[in-house]
């Protein structure tokens, strides 16, 4: 990866929990924008619930930005109507994503080592 | 009830256009699905509220992003055409700034609040007998008899000399009623006003001084109270400090409770008593002005029935305070608002060139998926980028509109300072930009509705002549060519005018002569009779100073007051003659240059003792219908005491100002009839201004209690009477002259920009044998066409106008059909010569390029 790159992706951190949390819904695959909301809402056990318009209005920001792009595959008609648009992350995306985490597992270290923390159940 | 999804439908409508086209599908889908699962109404509530929170928010959110992304594009778009943008920016930046200028004197004078209590009830009595007249009993009969008075004060306002500690000076006072202060509703800010009987006869002085004059005389020393003050010599103690910026009326520094005791300050020149009161609650004016009259012809029959101009009314102290400027700003208004307008067709074609240039990018963009509604919030944000950012510079352009004009016709009261730091101002500016901006945003926004479908113009760059565009150009040609004749109109009306006026002959010269003022009441001299002494004497002290030719004085002298009183002296055998009597020194012809048309001058031998005798002008002696047959006759006049007046001299007539007529005059020696304040004329020999501060201290060697004011030259005295309507003449031709060049570069624009659309046109009718000299006069019909519809209109308007002038300067003649002619003329051979210019091009279209660049 170019210098350059890099530091385009550092550009985008720290990403909202809402942008981060919609590239991990949409990195293990496509998704239209109800069902994101969706898995967000699930993952999160209901503490985001992203409004429509601040669902779309992140869907809007981070087509404009390169983060995900507009899949044109579409599951069999019968299984959906294509009024749905669904969308797939960008390999910018991936990368962006994954550079949040490097900075929040930094971060998580280092609270380890300043705080200690307790075992997960 | 309304279908829930059909509200939501409706709310998203509130979306900026690209978001709305993007995702109304998916967000009204989501929240059909979404509304169904809920299925309680507990738990529909809860989501009607979610969503409406969610569109509460991401709508401004996704606002400020397209905003953003316009506010980005907009520069690029006019730096692709930097010098028309310039134009443009310079033309409404001067023109916002300068409506927005005159605003802030329409706001001060018109709509902010007077700085009294309920100011809407204050009423002035105007042309009233009882007023100034009535002893303090009778008045206050009046006012508790009154079914319209809640309460009434009257007061005098005349300039006296102040004494004290500091020194001696000339001041505003107010001659009040004990109740001046409580009527108006004001405290003062340290001490009191006056007590109820304080304006009794017989009552120890008191006074309550300015703010200004407290800080300035007493360092703002709280122990001012109980401290004594001069007023033409008569002692007063102040009881109290009026409270800042109150300095009703007439910039008052000193109030002092003696309306009714006449002799109580010494005082001279010509008083009039004023009253000023606070309507009933509950009564409008119309119904007290009808009580008013009805009282004053039970009253006063006789006073009734003058004009309407002088018959007694009560006025809105608003109307009454803001007076000529107010007529003078609401012109200048109406003015600058035309200019405005030509600006703003400027933009507009500006705009409307750059739609029909951009109308291939934005039918592609059109085509690309942009919806109409897009491109409509883009144009608009375009233009409102640039006239906001002309409303900025145009606020510095206010500013120095509002300080000019405050140095030509200041407000009468401190609290009426025009200032464009004020909500109201900023925010007219603000709403002239914005609505400007919509406007030409929307305007050319509708044309490129017009334009599509956009198939056409993507396949060809020429725009079709008969198309919206080009009407709406010829439209704001019209109307800029209406404006603008107008504006020509009047500015040459004006302009010709003030130079008839500064071509007046006014009777005298005023080159090289040095005058100063002063006022003996209350002095030494007025106290014992000395004023004959100290004129002398003073007039000895000028006249010795080295390079004074000549010195004399007189009380009443052109350019410095208007004569007051016009007396009917009797010719021993003949007419009474209206005129004005003026007391005058020897010498005093001599150096205003007033020539003796026939008998004699003045002489030291005109004692109080020796015979009376009078000079008068030629005026004068046109009425009493004898000329130079005068010298020798005999007059009386009720001023001198019914003393027989020998008639030894003839002068010129003087105008006492530019624009008034001459008066007939008599004058009087000074020797026998002496003033208690005048004006000494000194002739000198190379600059006056020069010689200003001598002539003072050699008057002010004869008694140094004396105060001296308005020591300046004749030439700057003659200056400052025509100074507004040398500002107002200005203010029309520039703004004439401004209308006119945005007028040409609008025309300009529009032909250039028809031959460059239609150069494919031009180069097949050059190739099938047209000639260049042809086509241009073709075009040249074309573009005048709506000029001249324009004008047409325009001479309708201008007449109407010129009826305003009147209020900019008196004595402006009317606009008549030879000022629009000329005009038109003017306008009509500019436009043609933008039009040739433009069109010169034509001659270098190469008819076979032209065609190829289909």
């Amino acid at each position: 990866m170019t210098k350059a790159s890099q530091s385009k992706i550092e550009a985008f951190l720290p990403l909202s929990p809402t942008i981060f949390h919609m590239l991990l819904a949409l990195g293990e695959g496509e998704r239209h924008g109800y069902a994101l909301k969706r898995e967000i809402l699930q993952r999160t056990a209901g503490r985001l619930n992203l409004g429509s318009g601040a669902l779309y209005g992140s869907i809007n920001k981070m087509l404009e930005q390169g983060l995900i792009e507009e899949s044109d595959e579409r599951p069999d008609a019968h299984l959906d109507d294509e009024r749905r648009r669904y969308y797939r992350i960008t390999p910018l995306g991936k990368r962006v994503a994954q550079a949040e985490a490097v900075r929040m597992r930094q971060l998580v270290r280092l609270a380890e080592d300043r705080l200690g923390l307790p075992q997960i159940a | 009830m309304a279908d829930p999804k059909q509200i939501y439908r409706f709310l998203l409508k509130l979306y900026p256009a690209r978001f709305r086209e993007e995702y109304e599908a998916p967000l009204e889908r989501q929240f059909r699905d979404e509304y169904g699962e809920a299925r309680s109404p507990w738990a529909r509530g809860l989501f009607w509220l979610r969503a409406l929170a969610d569109l509460g928010t991401s709508i401004p959110a996704e606002f400020a992003r397209e905003l953003r992304q316009d506010l980005a594009y907009a520069p690029r778009v006019y730096g692709r055409r930097p010098l028309v943008t310039v134009l443009a920016f310079i033309a409404l930046a001067l023109a916002i700034g300068v409506t927005t200028g005159v605003f802030s004197v329409v706001n001060a004078l018109l709509i902010r609040s007077l700085p009294f209590h309920d100011p809407e009830r204050l009423v002035e009595a105007k042309g009233n007998r009882m007023a100034g007249l009535m002893g303090r009993a009778e008045f206050y009969n009046w006012r508790d008899g009154s079914r319209y008075w809640h309460d009434v004060a009257a007061y005098n306002s005349l300039e006296m000399n102040l004494s004290g500690a500091a020194g001696a000076g000339r001041v505003h006072v107010a001659e009040t009623s004990a109740n001046f202060f409580a009527m108006l509703g004001t405290e003062p800010d340290l001490g009191r006003a006056f007590t109820a009987d304080e304006d009794a006869p017989g009552m120890a002085g008191v006074a309550v001084i300015g703010y200004g004059l407290w800080q300035q005389m007493f360092g703002g020393d709280p122990r001012v109270l109980g401290a004594a003050v001069r007023l033409n010599g008569t002692p007063l103690t102040v009881v109290g400090v009026a409270p800042p910026g109150f300095d009703y009326p007439a910039k008052t520094a000193i109030w002092t409770p003696t309306v009714f005791d006449f002799d109580r300050l010494p005082k001279s020149g010509a008083i009039f008593g004023q009253t000023i009161g606070r309507l009933k609650p509950g009564l409008t004016l119309a119904q007290a002005n009808a009580i008013f009259a009805a009282e004053v012809i039970r009253t006063d029959p006789a006073g009734y029935k003058r004009d309407s101009l002088s018959r007694p009314r009560l006025t809105s102290l608003r109307d009454q305070l803001a007076g000529p400027v107010r007529q003078a700003s609401l012109v200048l208004f109406g003015v600058v608002v035309f200019v405005l307008f030509i600006a703003c067709a400027n933009v507009a074609q500006l705009l409307l060139s750059r739609v029909t240039e951009r109308r291939q990018e934005m039918a592609v963009r059109a085509a690309l998926g942009a919806s109409r509604a897009r491109l409509v919030q883009q144009l608009i944000t375009e233009s409102a980028v640039l006239t906001t950012a002309a409303a900025g510079a145009g606020l510095a352009v206010a500013y120095w509109a509002a300080r000019l004009a405050s140095s030509v016709q200041p407000a009468q009261l401190t609290t009426q300072e025009y200032s464009i730091l004020d909500g109201r101002v900023l925010g007219f500016a603000l709403a002239v930009a914005l609505i400007t901006g919509v406007a030409f945003g929307v305007l050319p926004a509708w044309l490129m509705g017009r334009t599509q479908p956009a198939i056409d113009a993507i396949r060809t760059q020429s725009g079709n002549p008969a198309s919206g565009a080009s009407r709406t150009r010829a439209v704001l040609i019209a109307m800029q060519a209406a404006f603008t004749l107008v504006l020509v109109a009047g500015s040459i009306t004006m302009g010709r005018s003030f130079l008839r006026l500064m071509g007046t002959d006014l009777g005298f010269h005023t080159q090289n002569v040095a005058t100063l003022t002063v006022s003996l009441s209350g002095t030494r001299e007025g106290a014992d009779n000395q004023e004959r002494q100290f004129y002398q004497e003073a007039l000895l002290r000028l006249r010795a100073v080295p390079g004074v030719e000549s010195a004399g004085a007189a009380d009443y002298l052109p350019l410095i007051s208007q004569p007051l009183m016009l007396l009917r002296p009797k010719l021993d055998s003949g007419p009474e003659v209206r005129s004005v009597p003026v007391t005058a020194t020897p010498d005093y012809f001599r150096s205003l240059g007033i020539d003796i048309v026939a008998g004699r001058d003045f002489t030291d031998a005109d004692r109080p003792a020796s015979e009376p005798v009078a000079i008068v002008n030629e005026e004068f002696a046109r009425l009493a219908g004898n000329g130079a047959r005068l010298i020798g006759r005999k007059m009386t006049a009720p001023f001198v005491g019914g003393k027989f007046l020998t008639i030894v001299g003839i002068v010129r007539t003087t105008r006492f100002m530019p624009a008034t007529a001459g008066y007939a005059q008599f004058y009087l020696p000074t020797a026998q009839q002496p003033p208690a304040f005048a004006t000494f004329v000194a002739r000198v020999r190379g600059n006056p201004e020069r010689y200003l501060a001598v002539c003072r201290d050699a008057v002010q060697q004869v008694d140094r209690q004396v105060a001296i004011y308005s020591v300046m030259t004749l030439r700057q005295r003659l200056r400052e009477a025509l100074a507004k309507p040398r500002f107002y003449t200005t203010a029309i031709v520039f703004f004439a002259g401004f209308a006119m060049l945005l007028a040409l570069i609008g025309i300009y624009g529009v032909a250039s920009y028809s031959i460059s659309a239609r150069t494919h046109e031009i180069g097949v009718r050059m190739a099938v044998g047209a000639s260049p000299g042809r086509l241009r006069f073709a075009l040249l019909r074309q573009s005048m066409l709506p000029m001249a519809a324009g004008m047409l209109a325009g001479v309708g308007a201008a007449s109407a106008l010129g009826r305003f002038l009147e209020y900019l300067m008196s004595g402006v003649e009317p606009v008549g059909a030879l000022t629009c002619g000329a005009a038109a003329l003017v306008l009509a051979m500019a436009a043609g010569v933008a039009v040739w210019t433009a069109t010169a091009r034509v001659l270098r279209v190469d008819p076979m390029r032209a065609l190829r660049t289909e």
